[in-house]
């Protein structure tokens, strides 16, 4: 066996989870960007604001109910409304019971919804290439082996999940369901949400500070954490399956769903602000864009067949939108002009009130 | 509202109609309409089943039907209403109807979007009418309750008649901003009932002994219901008209404090009435004496 003892006992079961906290750690940040851009087009959108916040609560409330089944507390009391959601257990349980609910509570948002998309694509005919762990018998059991193992494995992942992502056909009922799901989801996956007012502290290290919390309050549960994790990791050893890289990779496929969801619906966000500082009606028109180009390419695809048409429709009707939105910014707005172009249009405008 | 309709010192405070998305569950109905006939489409024309489906011209028109008669019968039993049903159902035997009267059974997978489509628009025009023909207004005496499509209805309900305000907002209505308001009037206008029934029966024996029994319940809740003419149904800013009609409410609800202040002041003018009485009667008496001295001396 490769490695030394140390780096076998020590740091090679480290490799996996460290990588688990690194994909976490990149969501973390997205959900706060989005967090960001709701509350800056909040004044505009105040449904759409209310919406998402209604998903993130929901999604808080159904893991805290699922942490109070999982420790047999039950559940007395179960109520969502926009602004607020409370879930009361039958059962006050303390101890481990009382952690592991609100562990629930805290980490679940981050994973539910990409759970919900996984289940989906798994039940929507895709074919994913996973490695399992007959196929990482190979493995070296160190530190690098193991982040390398983890890392083909998102690797096979991800190429077949981007295969599908980016060649989504919008016309096929299920993977249109998809793409609504994901941006749906990718909304509500926040642990924290902007509530009727919005709240300066609700941010990153908000929620941060609640897993802080969580883990300095109790911190020999964590301490059992991680000797399960050991244990499982020393398991595999012994038999030489890689259940351990097998079972993170789950993670690490999780996160994965959870950051292109949150990108994609980021993305929607930004339009939207972006938009808004268009004047009047025209500002629909990218919108309008993204229907229009996308069906036009599709059509003519249907007539004049080639490879790839799918992800070439995608990037005509991502593309054009960038671009019809540039071109309003910069005709209707001040915006992405040069000191000249300010000065002209300000001479203009002086012209055009003295002429007034 | 004119003018001339309103009372001596009346003032309108706000004339209101339901937010257009207050009667989702009708629309929902249209919505599941251009789903469904542009999902019978893709399977007829596109997805991998187009082959199974295509074995017989109509394979597509029962499955069409089928799925429409079974949605129509679970919106049927969710909502207690089965209305739902016989609509859903009137939309597959006229659909069919059109497809044998054109003969168009052929070509049934691009018809029955179109037509589905077609009936969805419809139905969102009648949903829309329905909207429009409510009518709500909150004056400084009273509420007004107008609506009506062919026959116009008109209720009026004074403040101090309100004994109970219920007020509800579902998710939508929490998203947009507008809630349901229903006014409980003291002789229980405003008030349904919901009634859950349970039965069974028990049979026993195979041959010759037979052992039947049967049992039963019902139980009923009162429960604030209305229909949407006489119901602040779907109104927006939710929060805005809740405080003001219950401002109103409030406004014109004597409370037993006062109730004790008008008896206690309605005391003091009868027996300040009485005493204007008595000294009225004895000055009277005073001046009779007087005339009757005078007359003497």
């Amino acid at each position: 066996m490769e490695g030394s003892p140390i780096d076998i006992v020590i740091f090679a079961p480290l490799a996996v989870i460290l990588g688990v906290l690194l994909f976490w750690f990149i969501q973390l940040l997205i959900i706060e960007f989005e967090k960001y851009l709701l509350s800056k087009i909040r004044q505009n959108h105040e449904p759409l604001c209310r919406f998402t916040n209604f998903l993130g609560i929901l999604f808080q409330s159904v893991c805290h109910a699922l942490g109070y089944t999982v420790t047999k507390s039950g559940i007395s009391d179960f109520y969502i409304s926009v602004n607020y959601g409370r879930v009361a257990p039958k059962r006050k349980k303390t101890g481990i019971f009382e952690w592991i609910s609100n562990s629930f509570l805290f980490i679940g948002p981050f994973f539910l919804p990409a759970i919900l998309l996984l289940i989906f694509l798994f039940f929507s005919k895709v074919t994913f290439e996973v490695m399992t762990p007959s196929q990482l018998l190979e493995v070296k059991y160190t530190f690098g082996g193991q982040i390398n193992t983890f890392g083909s494995s998102l690797y096979s992942f991800s190429t077949s999940f981007f295969h599908f992502f980016l060649n989504i056909d919008l016309f096929h009922p299920g993977q249109f369901g998809f793409m609504l799901l994901l941006i749906f989801l990718g909304m509500g996956m926040r642990p924290s949400y902007i509530g009727e007012k919005k709240h300066e502290k609700v941010d990153m290290f908000y929620d941060l500070k609640n897993i802080w919390s969580l883990i300095r309050h109790k911190p020999m549960y964590i301490l059992l954490l991680f000797l399960i994790s050991y244990n499982l990791f020393y398991i595999s050893l012994i038999f030489n399956q890689n259940w351990y890289v097998a079972l993170f990779s789950i993670f690490g496929w999780l996160s994965i769903i959870a950051i292109v969801s949150l990108i994609v619906s980021t993305m929607i966000l930004l339009l939207i602000k972006t938009t808004d500082e268009i004047p009047g009606k025209i500002k629909l028109l990218p919108y309008l864009a993204l229907s229009i180009f996308y069906v036009l390419m599709r059509a003519i695809f249907f007539y004049y067949p080639v490879e790839n048409s799918n992800m070439i429709s995608l990037a005509v009707m991502i593309i054009s939108t960038i671009l019809i939105t540039y071109l309003l910014l910069r005709l209707k707005t001040n915006k992405f002009k040069s000191k000249r172009d300010i000065k002209s249009i300000k001479k203009k405008g002086k012209g055009g009130t003295d002429e007034g | 509202m004119k003018d001339e309709d309103l009372l001596k010192d009346e003032k309108l405070e706000k004339v209101l109609s339901p937010h257009p998305l207050s009667f989702m569950k009708y629309q929902s109905l249209c919505i599941f309409l251009i789903v469904w006939g542009v999902l019978v489409f893709w399977l007829v024309t596109f997805s991998e089943y187009r082959g199974m489906i295509a074995i017989h011209e109509w394979t597509p028109i029962i499955l069409w039907g089928v799925v429409l008669i079974v949605a129509g019968i679970a919106a049927s039993l969710v909502a207690v209403r089965w209305s739902i049903f016989f609509l859903y159902l009137g939309i597959f035997l006229g659909g069919v109807g059109l497809m044998l009267w054109q003969n168009w059974i052929s070509t049934a997978g691009s018809f029955i979007p179109v037509y589905m489509i077609a009936m969805s628009i419809l139905g969102f025009l009648l949903v829309e009418w329905y909207r429009r023909s409510h009518k709500y207004i909150i004056s400084n005496q009273r509420l007004i309750f107008k609506g009506g499509i062919t026959t116009k209805e008109e209720r009026t309900l004074r403040y101090d008649k309100i004994s109970d305000l219920n007020a509800k907002q579902g998710i939508i209505g929490q998203i947009f901003g507008f809630g349901t308001i229903i006014p409980i009037s003291q002789s229980g206008f405003g008030l349904g009932s919901d009634k859950a029934e349970a039965g069974g029966g028990i049979m026993l024996g195979e041959k010759k002994a037979k052992l039947f029994g049967f049992f039963g319940g019902g139980k009923e809740v009162q429960t604030p219901r209305t229909r949407s003419y006489y119901e602040l149904h779907g109104v927006y800013p939710y929060k805005e008209v809740k405080k003001l009609v219950e401002q109103m409410v409030q406004g014109s609800v004597i409370t037993p404090y006062q109730k004790e202040q008008v008896a206690f002041q309605k005391e003091q003018v009868d027996i300040q009435k009485q005493m204007r009485d008595l000294l009225k009667m004895q000055s009277e008496s005073k001046g009779d004496a007087k005339e009757e001295g005078s007359e003497e001396t």
